[in-house]
């Protein structure tokens, strides 16, 4: 047996520093979830400073389980994060497999569809909230407006005029009302993500079992039947990791709500922490123990594939 | 593989013909974005100059007075620089003693590390503001960000040097350590040659999450340590009034990242999968 002092020596500053950024703020934000904590408030100047004499017990948890802005914001981030998942998944899982041949100029699609996940996140919610959704003046106006030009054009000819005098003026959809801009949000996360599930499928469509398919061919089965009697369980391990990562990552969405929303309603967890922790930081706290909560029910299933895939 | 659909001259032209389709639909968004940055704020919002216009580097040339870019741009390549160099620094000895010398804990200390990462940000906003700002007075400090990225990084970092230096036979580290080589001998002079490779894809993929992240860069600056994050989180609606510069600032913050994502798409899967995709 080697002596074990060394590796421990090794392993103590990324454990000790690890150790601290996990359970120094975390252990903070429990105890300010027990006390009544204001950053202002001139009635009761005693509950601007933390201390144990402002306890308030669940007090916190209570105040937030009553606010209809955390229920609504729990509805609101399992829609967006659902959303994205469904997106990402099926986009995922078709181009994979259409990327997954022989074609000419192959590693330029692949270079292509990755490029997106490079992209920062405050870069990609500006590009697509102003340069391609704007209702007016980004893409998504212009188009609207081209095609209702088109049809008063077109309402000049003789026959064909009487039918499009029957079209309706199209009005472009503004993504910066509360409902639309989560949308937006899906829309581009999934813009961004897709090339990551796409990657990861992919990477695994590689490693698939070909003489499989090949008995399978042989026996008549058609490519869809392949495609899900074969590939799609074989994919079943890979897709349940890109699951389990995006919702991980989705949860803590904050930079495109911030940026596309602007205090529009259009609010997700981390979201509603951000607005609490401008004056109740009790709440704020409280928010956030369930916020750690939703994401280790996720964490656990994931924690546990990894580990086993870790040791061989 | 699909000997079958290969035969058929409509799928040969088909496939390849849909694949491209949606790979340039991908990328048709940082197209828009490069090709916006060469038009005036004037002509980007005229739709008769939606394709034909007068290309310009006015807004590339007006960057540093229009939004300080480079005060930004600094800012970035030295947070991400150092917190990547830090890590790295913790992450190689931990990890060399844990995939050379491991315990019956490694795996659970390695599991551990990795359930730091997915503690969502946001519940210790307050508590970071404060210790920062209240208790340390590290708040805006180029200090406080290199070591937050540095920490958030570090599990992932760990993970992926942990896959790589397994890869290397065990029986090379025992011989070192037969000759007596010290232990800093066997990290400088075999481990870091033999994994160079995935040393430095590590490195890649860590600047570019150093560089992109956009919470704690964003919750913990205000000037001074102000990130390009920041910079594009600060200029988010212009409402149609300068899309022409703003295309161009956002081209110069994400232009580079994307270009050395390229180079790092296979480490990629591993560094965001903790290896568990294969």
């Amino acid at each position: 047996m080697a002596n074990r002092t060394l590796p421990r020596l090794l392993q103590a500053p990324a454990v000790i520093m690890l150790l601290l950024w996990m359970l120094v703020p975390l252990g903070m934000t429990l105890f300010f979830s027990f006390i009544r904590y204001v950053l202002n408030s001139l009635r009761r100047p005693e509950w601007t400073t933390p201390s144990i004499e402002n306890w308030r017990g669940l007090g916190n948890y209570k105040y937030v389980l009553d606010a209809k802005d955390f229920w609504f914001a729990i509805q609101n981030s399992v829609f967006i994060v659902v959303s994205i998942l469904i997106f990402t998944v099926v986009f995922g899982l078709l181009i994979a497999v259409l990327v997954n041949r022989s074609f000419p100029g192959r590693g330029i699609v692949r270079v292509l569809l990755i490029s997106p996940f490079f992209v920062m996140p405050a870069v990609n919610a500006v590009l697509w909230i102003n340069m391609i959704l704007d209702p007016v003046l980004g893409l998504n106006g212009l188009a609207v407006a081209g095609i209702n030009d088109l049809v008063v054009g077109l309402r000049e000819f003789p026959v064909i005029g009487q039918f499009f005098s029957m079209w309706p003026e199209l009005k472009p959809i503004s993504f910066r009302a509360s409902q639309t801009s989560a949308y937006a949000v899906i829309m581009m996360v999934t813009w961004q993500w897709t090339p990551f599930a796409v990657l990861i499928f992919m990477t695994s469509l590689q490693s698939e079992d070909e003489s499989q398919k090949e008995a399978a061919m042989l026996d008549g089965a058609s490519a869809w039947s392949q495609f899900i009697n074969l590939t799609i369980p074989h994919l079943a391990r890979p897709i349940a990791i890109v699951v389990m990562i995006q919702s991980i990552f989705h949860l803590s969405l904050y930079a495109e709500i911030e940026i596309v929303s602007r205090g529009n309603g259009n609010k997700n967890l981390p979201y509603l922490i951000g607005e609490f922790t401008s004056n109740n930081i009790g709440a704020a706290s409280a928010t956030g123990i369930f916020a750690v909560i939703l994401a280790n029910i996720i964490a656990i299933f994931l924690l546990r594939m990894v580990g086993k895939s870790l040791m061989d | 593989m699909a000997a079958v659909a290969q035969t058929t001259p409509l799928s040969r032209i088909l496939w390849p013909a849909l694949a491209w389709t949606i790979a340039l639909i991908f990328f048709f968004p940082i197209f828009w974005l490069v090709f916006t940055s060469f038009k005036t704020d004037a002509d980007a919002v005229k739709p008769e100059h939606l394709f034909f216009f007068t290309p310009t580097l006015e807004n590339y040339a007006n960057m540093t007075e229009n939004y300080d870019y480079w005060r930004f741009a600094i800012n970035s390549v030295i947070t991400a620089t150092f917190a990547t160099a830090f890590a790295l620094a913790v992450g190689v000895p931990a990890a060399y003693a844990m995939a050379f010398d491991p315990s019956r804990h490694t795996k659970d200390i390695l599991v551990w590390m990795l359930s730091t990462k997915m503690l969502p940000a946001a519940a210790v906003l307050y508590p970071m503001t404060f210790l920062t700002k209240n208790i340390l007075g590290l708040f805006d400090t180029h200090f406080l960000i290199i070591a937050v990225l540095c920490l958030i990084n570090l599990p992932i970092v760990i993970w992926m040097l942990f896959t790589y230096f397994k890869e290397i036979p065990k029986d090379i580290i025992e011989a070192g350590k037969m000759d007596g080589v010290s232990t800093w001998g066997e990290i400088k002079d075999i481990l870091i040659p033999l994994a160079w490779g995935g040393i430095a894809s590590t490195a890649l993929l860590t600047f570019i999450f150093c560089w992109n992240e956009a919470y704690w860069t964003v919750r913990l600056t205000t000037i001074d340590a102000a990130t390009l994050s920041k910079l594009i989180e600060g200029n988010r609606a212009p409402e149609g009034l300068f899309f022409g510069r703003l295309s161009a600032v956002s081209t110069a913050a994400v232009g580079p990242i994307v270009v050395l994502g390229w180079f790092c798409q296979k480490q990629l899967v591993q560094g965001l999968t903790f290896g568990a995709v294969k």
